[in-house]
């Protein structure tokens, strides 16, 4: 009998220290408790309440359209094979992750506000916002995250269903559903977690205090009314939230139940599908695009000269470079220590066990990294310098918000390499460092690539964390646009902008290339 | 990774010890980082005082005011700070309360602030008022009132900030408390109809005004300076309202704790200095707190003058604060 692995144990001890030590340090921060009477008002108000309406409510529309438009995207994709550009395409697709709110905001305002290509007026500023927002965030994600499971339909299905004549939607129904049930709720929740915990985009484009989410009401508490107790409790409630629906959306996984073999799809279609398909890429493609492009064009009207000669500029993008590659490459690690337990698990049928390990690893993501942050310091000031320590802190915190991605990239590959070569391997006596060599590794390398380059370019994008610890001296690029746009350099931050956009475009094709080994995805 | 960041934390060291060795102090200033950032006022304030000190300056940049605060709060008799610049009077009364400042001992009585400044522990380096700002060739009659942006219905839309994440929120809050004091609320659902978004902070309402998603922007009276000195653009302006402006002054203080108080007392005194304040207007794009009217810049001549500055009493602020806040959010939810 195979005994499943324990390495995801340590990981998820660290990950629960790293959450839990600050929460507790901030507990001890002197202020109001939250048991007091005046704290108490504020549990019982009609705020707190009005706040986690909205931001379950929001969260919960912007899953399921971002979701449902990528599923209809990943599937023309999968089903059109040739189109042109499509690894170019692909690789556009990581770029929204990387915008830093305030720049998305402007380049959704470019598209849909009053003086944009599609002037949507003041309708903008509400849900409507909200939503054009996180779908130009989520969509491209999840299509870049559901678009292997059309690859893990063999290619004797394909065949068959040929033969037997299945149409459109029964094709759907018989062999891609039933793939997709494997990795589609894992996706929904980490769309999920990003909608959930958005901040300035909601506060922004919400056109007022009306759109609050829970993340503002834990950044107020900590800011402007210094009440770290009453933060770690909104944390709690964010973090059993998301705990909850994540449960919940489990129930829905489904593992495939024939062992399956590779293959790049050769689904058949005809011409009229293909204009179908090539149309909604289009529409897909043009949506990703415009708010970018926007961005290029304020780009391009701004002094790109002045900007790129600037040393502090190259200077913070190597130290971008330096937090975001450290904290994919720990971000990974992790990822593939708690998914080789977990896919024991499943090898073994313990379906529910190896769902929860991966769970807990991905819903870190909704600590928001200013508790994270603000309590470390807490524990760190007092006993160290806290500016030798802010940068492996930095990466550190970077590192945690990336597993999800990691988690989601890594693992159905990491489970269906344990389901097909298990045997072959005990049987072989492969272990060790031979069997990664030669079984995990080839199939693993597009994946890795891509979770390398989605964090990378996650925590390139980053903000929170450094701004926190305000090290002399250090300056990341999202860090260095804030400054441009606070001393009025809007179109200096313009430049900025689209240079953080090209830097992370090239980091991604250069990651996903090197280790993912060309091709797409 | 942890060799990078061994080498960095080895690199920092060794400057530290360059530092010693030359027997050179090191002041510890935290403020808040568009004031240390390339174009603030920061890099040209490090030189001019290093100049005269033969000590080391170092900034600590933090996200805003707020952020300063709290880091305080956090570190409390543990700060690294010496100095800590670049609180505004809505938070000097929550700062004294900390106990963590010393007063200053330095006389205050160059300064040009419209009002009389006679706080102990607290210095102003410069000062502003918040307005609407708009663009002359888009918008021929602003408001010439809070009042009448408030209650007339043909008034242009504006962008403000969030007072709960901003201080300009913040400021715009005192300001409509200031002047409807109990009917704020009937006020702000008026103004609310107007309102195209309330955003987190500055920088996000100023770069959707300049995208032109409104005619007004709650920012600065000296706003146009920026675009009139930095730009050679003349379109903007800001709206004069008749109630006069909600004020803020940007104050600094010595920390009670530091080992350097001679220095950073040396400190203050320079930055009560002409060396200091005319780094200011350009920089900061605020007015120097302590600078002769001749020694401005011209464009800031041609600013609005405020006919009254309003100012709530700092412990008023602390007082009320949250109460002001969520009367807000109550008038706004609606």
């Amino acid at each position: 009998m195979h005994k499943p692995g324990k390495s995801a144990y340590p990981v998820l001890a660290i990950l629960a220290f790293m959450v839990l030590a600050p929460m507790i340090a901030l507990l001890t921060v002197p202020g109001t408790s939250f048991i007091e009477s005046e704290s108490l008002a504020f549990w019982k108000s009609a705020y707190l309440r009005r706040v986690l309406i909205f931001s379950l409510w929001q969260a919960f529309l912007s899953t399921v359209l971002s979701i449902s438009l990528a599923l209809i995207v990943a599937r023309a994709f999968a089903r059109h094979g040739k189109f042109p550009y499509r690894s170019f395409i692909l690789k556009l697709f990581g770029l929204p992750l990387v915008v830093p709110a305030v720049v998305a905001v402007f380049g959704i305002v470019s598209v849909f506000g009053s003086g944009g290509w599609i002037p949507l007026g003041r309708s903008l500023y509400g849900l409507n916002g909200i939503l054009l927002a996180h779908i130009f965030f989520n969509l491209p994600l999840a299509v870049r995250l559901l678009l292997p499971a059309w690859q893990s339909i063999p290619k004797q299905h394909w065949k068959l269903a040929q033969q037997l004549g299945l149409n459109s939607w029964q094709q759907w129904k018989y062999l891609e559903w039933p793939a997709l049930r494997e990795n589609l709720p894992g996706v929904g929740v980490l769309v999920f977690m990003l909608c959930l915990t958005s901040f300035a985009v909601v506060l922004t484009l919400g056109g007022g205090p009306k759109s609050t989410t829970l993340e503002v009401a834990i950044y107020q508490s900590l800011r402007f009314d210094f009440e770290p107790s009453q933060a770690v409790v909104l944390a709690v409630l964010q973090f059993s939230l998301c705990a909850i629906v994540a449960m919940f959306s489990f129930r829905l996984q489904k593992l495939p139940e024939v062992e399956i073999t590779s293959s790049s799809l050769q689904c058949p279609v005809d011409l009229k599908t293909l204009a179908l398909n090539s149309i909604i890429l289009l529409v897909a493609v043009t949506y990703v695009a415009m708010p970018i492009l926007a961005m290029l064009v304020d780009a391009l009207n701004g002094p790109i000269l002045q900007v790129l000669m600037n040393p502090k500029l190259w200077r913070s993008a190597a130290f971008s470079l330096i937090i975001g590659l450290s904290a994919a490459m720990l971000s990974v690690l992790a990822a593939w220590l708690i998914l080789q337990s977990s896919s024991d698990l499943y090898y073994i049928k313990q379906k529910r066990k190896a769902g929860y390990l991966e769970m807990v690893g991905s819903i870190v993501y909704v600590v928001p990294p200013l508790v994270i942050g603000t309590g470390l310091f807490v524990l760190i000031a007092p006993r160290f310098n806290v500016f030798d320590w802010a940068i492996p802190i930095v990466i550190l915190v970077n590192a945690m918000m990336g597993l999800p991605f990691a988690i989601r990239s890594l693992g159905p590959t990491m489970r269906q390499n344990k389901m097909r070569y298990q045997r072959l391997c005990e049987s072989l006596n492969l272990k060790g460092w031979d069997r990664f060599k030669t079984i995990d590794w080839p199939p693993l390398r597009k994946p890795i690539g891509l979770a390398m380059a989605l964090v990378t370019a996650l925590a390139m994008g980053d903000l929170g964390v450094i701004a926190l610890f305000g090290t002399p001296e250090t300056t990341t690029l999202p860090l260095l646009l804030y400054h441009q746009l606070s001393a009025y350099l809007m179109s200096e931050a313009a430049v900025t902008a689209a240079f953080l956009l090209g830097f992370c475009l090239l980091v991604f094709w250069l990651l996903e290339g090197l280790i993912g080994g060309g091709g797409d995805a | 990774m942890s060799r990078i960041t061994q080498a960095l934390i080895a690199v920092s060291c060794l400057l530290q010890f360059v530092n010693a060795y030359a027997g050179k102090q090191t002041l510890t200033i935290y403020t808040y980082d568009s004031f240390t950032s390339d174009w603030g006022p920061g890099p040209l304030v490090k030189k001019a005082f290093e100049e005269q000190c033969n000590c080391t300056l170092e900034f600590v940049g933090l996200e805003d005011g707020v952020a300063l605060l709290s880091r305080l709060k956090l570190e409390a008799a543990n700060t690294k700070a010496d100095i800590v610049l670049g609180i505004d009077t809505n938070l000097t009364a929550e700062a004294r309360a900390t106990g963590l400042f010393e007063a200053h001992l330095i006389s205050a009585n160059n300064t040009t602030l419209p009002t009389v400044w006679n706080d102990q522990y607290f210095l102003p380096y410069d000062y502003g008022y918040f307005a609407f700002v708009y663009n002359k060739e888009l918008l021929s009659n602003p408001p010439t009132s809070l009042k009448e942006l408030v209650e007339n219905a043909d008034a242009p839309n504006i962008l403000i900030q969030d007072p709960r994440t901003s201080t300009p929120g913040l400021g715009m809050l005192l300001w409509m408390k200031k002047v409807y004091g109990d009917d704020v609320s009937i006020a702000w659902k008026k103004l609310s109809k107007k309102i195209v978004t309330v955003s987190k902070g500055w920088s996000e309402a100023y770069g959707l005004f300049l995208k032109g998603e409104a005619p007004m922007v709650l920012s600065y009276t000296t706003s146009p300076a920026y675009h009139i000195i930095a730009e050679d653009d003349q379109r903007f302006a800001a709206a004069s309202f008749v109630e006069g402006h909600y004020q803020q002054i940007e104050v600094a203080g010595l920390v009670a704790s530091s080992k350097q108080k001679k220095l950073g007392r040396e400190f203050l005194q320079f930055m009560m200095s002409e060396k200091f304040q005319s780094i200011i207007p350009t920089t900061n794009w605020m007015y120097p707190a302590a600078l002769a009217p001749t020694k401005m810049p011209p464009a800031f001549k041609g600013l609005i003058k405020p006919s009254r500055s309003l100012l709530f009493d700092d412990s008023e602020i602390a007082a009320n604060r949250k109460l002001w806040v969520n009367e807000w959010l109550e008038a706004m939810a609606e």
